[in-house]
């Protein structure tokens, strides 16, 4: 493949740069172990539109589950430096203004970062495939880096491991209502990823309960429910 | 959100979103809300935040020292113990948004001795331990918060009681204080030879009140005080080279190192001694006097006392009234309990009354047939506060009906006086007419036997009611042993008559503390009394009427509801925590009452027991909520025992 559209936007990297790349570890396989031990990245983005070939990332928040608890200390915040952003109607719902687009980290640097501070984690987002999508063009344009790592889809372990409830249209504003949970700050990358990963506290207990302990058990299932559910629609 | 505004919000958030909000959440508990900023970020950078289904354990006493401080985020987290009476569990008190826990097995680094649950699905906010004794170190709100904790809620209270009551005084004393931290002075004493003009010059050296006699062991034979001598002088004892034994008051009354400031100046007010000694092990370690006690204090309890038992006018009685009320305006400045002020109340009413007697009977001549004074409800119970009315009634010897009715027509006119000097004292007219100078309140012991008996054999509303009354009996002035009697056989029937105990049981569910399903108070709707709880019938009541029943159906004599919930916990008919839990949550509404009392009277308004809970601060809330649950835990302990 040689899409030289997509070299020619990236900035070359630097050797420092090139470096820390190379440092990157490879991505996990999931594993079997009792979910109490894995160390997760819960993450959301927020992003310049939903067109995920055309639209950028413009923040990163994460919030790391480990020990079956969301641990306070590892937390990823980070604005990308986004220059000549258009204030489009998007900018009204992430609500990130042009100006701190400007004023935020190189998007090489801020990739670099967040990759390091993924490390070998499993990830989880709410909708992941629009995350795993979006991110991954970004590392790829950025970093020329492949994003490789597993995700699980809360919005779709949520109706899996709760059948008796629908709330809403399935959106994390309506889980998190359904859950009674608090945002601090809805669509902030932090905030809605803190949410994504409380939510992901309450599946994970319903999941002990079920006898779906494991990363490999719930994405078992997952594939089995995603096949129900598309066997249902036709 | 306009554009503008979307504009303005965002690039504020220098601190991370997570922390800030996590932060803006606590800020709106204590002691969260008075910690500095920076040392909040801290706490929240270092909490992990976990989940617990409803159900689940969040820390049991088998777990080892606790690791973690924990604060409630979002939910409940209830307390839970073995029931002591029946199979399962029982909550024992409940952690709502905001509230942490467990502070004391966190300080004293031990396990805990609760399982706490989550009562619904719960998000608990984790400190550990290392970074909570770095915070607990440099956070003086937390430390104060944390250390307040440990010895209960209720000493929180305690200091802001103490804080609002009359700060001026600015004492550090307390009526708490052991008397072996007095600093006691070497006690002056003497052998029992030596002659009673040397006697007094050590005295007038060492510029003390009294000598105690004692042996070559230092056990205390006497003690002989500046008003001896006087007696002596006045009696034509002028022989002063006599040994000093001869004129000295043998046996004095002594009391424990281990004793407290209050439990002297209530046996100098009780006994109208000046001096006591402490001793231990039979020997004298130290003289308290009462001049030690009033410099201490600045209470002036025992002059109180003397002045009231000594007082020539009814108009004297009633002018003192105002000084009791100063007296307990300074002892809720030191810090004095509820229990220990409700007993001195008490103490200094029963010394009014005993007075009202006196000066009754030297006006209206005496009846020539001795009787007894008694006193009902509250009094009887020692519990009375600054809002009393008179419960009262005479009891006396006769032989048949026709003697007492003889009796009875000399002592009512006498009676009536009483009850009226009583009024004029500030001692309320009872509305209900329970006073001795009613004929149907002032009768024999046969005669009070009977109607006793009459309450007990037939349950009718209005005997019930009286039962709650007449119950709680004591003697306040005269012989006190006929009252003791018809006590004894009070119980004896009552012990005998299970139905009987369990109409009282019914009664006693009546009244139903003031608190919801859903955790907050239960108040009035309308009316004069809308929006208000009444700190009395529907705090107290609940705790004095299953005290009262438990107490008369095993045999246990006392009348004060803490005295009695005591001695059920030691006949092991309650469970010793049951009993503390019961005794703080009584302690604190009653304190709260009388604290109300005090501003009321302050205030020149009338006093009332109707309390708006809105008017009380986040903390006294709490407290008064989980003191009614309490009331609520001894009224589902007796619908168990009776099996109602």
């Amino acid at each position: 493949m040689n899409w030289p559209w997509l070299k020619t936007r990236g900035t070359p990297l630097t050797p420092r740069q090139l470096e820390r790349r190379g440092q990157l570890p490879g991505a996990p396989a999931l594993e079997d172990r009792p979910l109490a031990e894995e160390r997760l990245v819960v993450l959301d983005l927020e992003t310049s539109g939903l067109n995920m070939r055309r639209d950028v990332v413009l923040s990163i928040g994460a919030v790391v589950i480990e020990r079956g608890a969301i641990d306070f200390a590892q937390q990823f915040e980070r604005t990308l430096n986004r220059p000549g952003q258009k204030v489009g109607p998007s900018v009204l719902i992430h609500g990130i203004a042009p100006s701190e687009l400007e004023t935020g980290s190189e998007p090489a640097e801020a990739l670099l970062d967040f990759m390091a501070f993924v490390g070998d984690s499993p990830l989880l987002a709410f909708h992941a495939e629009f995350d795993r999508r979006m991110l991954r063009r970004a590392l790829r344009h950025s970093l020329d880096y492949r994003l490789r790592h597993p995700f699980l889809d809360v919005a779709q372990l949520a109706p899996m491991l709760c059948p008796d409830v629908r709330p809403g249209k399935g959106t994390l504003d309506d889980w998190a209502r359904h859950f009674r949970l608090q945002v601090s700050q809805r669509h902030h990358a932090s905030a809605d990823a803190m949410v994504t990963a409380e939510i992901a506290l309450i599946l994970f207990s319903r999941a002990r309960r079920q006898g779906a302990d494991s990363l490999t058990s719930l994405a078992r299932r997952l594939e089995t429910w995603r096949r129900r559910e598309r066997g249902g629609l036709i | 959100m306009s554009k503008t505004d979307a504009f303005a919000e965002a690039g504020k958030t220098a601190v991370l979103q997570n922390i800030h909000g996590t932060m803006e959440f606590l800020r709106k508990y204590p002691p969260f809300n008075q910690m500095e900023s920076a040392h909040l970020a801290f706490l929240v950078e270092h909490c992990q935040l976990r989940f617990y289904a409803a159900g689940d354990a969040i820390i049991k006493p088998d777990d080892g020292p606790v690791e973690h401080f924990y604060i409630v985020k979002q939910g409940r987290v209830c307390g839970e113990r073995p029931h002591s009476a029946r199979r399962g569990t029982e909550t024992t008190f409940e952690i709502a948004a905001g509230e942490c826990f467990p502070m004391a097995a966190l300080i004293g680094e031990r396990a805990t001795r609760t399982e706490h649950r989550a009562a619904e699905d719960t998000f608990c906010l984790l400190l550990d331990k290392t970074a909570f004794v770095r915070l607990f170190a440099i956070s003086g709100p937390l430390r104060d918060f944390a250390l307040r904790g440990v010895s209960s809620l209720l000493d929180q209270v305690n200091q802001q009681v103490q804080l609002r009551a009359v700060e001026s005084l600015g004492a550090q004393y307390s009526l708490n204080t052991r008397l072996d931290a007095l600093a006691l002075q070497r006690p002056v004493h003497c052998a029992r030879e030596l002659p009673v003009n040397q006697a007094v010059k050590t005295m007038h050296e060492q510029h003390v009140g009294s000598i105690v006699i004692v042996d070559d062991a230092l056990h205390p034979l006497g003690i002989f005080t500046l008003r001896d001598l006087r007696r002596a002088i006045a009696d034509g004892e002028c022989d002063l080279t006599q040994p000093i034994a001869n004129l000295m008051t043998e046996n004095p009354f002594h009391l424990p190192p281990d004793a407290t400031a209050f439990d002297a100046a209530m046996a100098m007010t009780e006994r109208h001694i000046a001096h006591v000694c402490v001793v231990e092990k039979g020997q004298l370690r130290g003289v308290l006097s009462e001049r030690d006690l009033f410099s201490l204090q600045r209470v002036d309890l025992v002059h109180l006392a003397r002045t009231i038992r000594n007082a020539g006018r009814i108009s004297t009685l009633a002018a003192l009234r105002s000084e009791i009320r100063q007296l307990v305006d300074n002892m809720l400045a030191h810090g004095a309990s509820s229990t220990q002020i409700t007993h001195i109340i008490t103490l200094l009413n029963d010394h009014t009354v005993c007075r009202v007697i006196e000066l009754a009977i030297e006006a209206l001549g005496d009846p020539g047939v001795p009787f007894t004074w008694l006193c009902f409800g509250s009094e009887g119970r020692r519990e009375q506060t600054l809002l009393t009315d008179q419960d009262n009634g005479i009891m006396f010897e006769a032989n048949d009906a026709a003697e007492a009715a003889m009796i009875r027509g000399r002592l009512l006119p006498l009676a009536q006086r009483i009850n009226q000097d009583l009024a004029a004292c500030g001692f309320t007219l009872c509305k209900g007419g329970i006073m001795a100078g009613n004929p149907e309140l002032c009768l024999s012991r046969q005669e009070w036997t009977r109607r006793f008996r009459g309450f007990v054999r037939e349950s009718t509303p209005e005997h019930l009611l009286g039962c709650t009354i007449y119950f709680d009996l004591r003697a306040v002035w005269g012989p006190a042993d006929g009252c003791e009697k018809l006590r004894l056989a009070l119980i004896a029937e009552i012990q005998e008559n299970s139905l009987f105990q369990r109409s009282m049981v019914e009664n006693a569910l009546r009244q139903r503390p003031p608190v919801g399903r859903f955790r907050d108070f239960v108040v009035a709707r309308k009316g004069a009394v809308k929006d208000t709880l009444d700190l009395k019938v529907q705090g107290l009541t609940p705790f004095v009427d299953g005290a009262r029943l438990l107490a008369l159906a095993h045999g246990i004599e006392t009348c004060n509801t803490l005295e009695r919930l005591r001695q059920l916990v030691a006949s092991r008919i309650i469970e010793e925590k049951d009993g503390a839990a019961y005794e703080e949550a009584y302690q604190f509404i009653q304190q709260m009452r009388m604290q109300q009392h005090q501003h009321q009277a302050r205030l020149g308004q009338p006093m009332t027991n109707r309390l708006d809970p809105d008017t009380l601060n986040h903390l006294d809330r709490r407290i008064l909520r989980e003191s009614f649950r309490q009331a609520q835990r001894l009224q589902a302990s007796l619908t168990l025992r009776y099996q109602l």
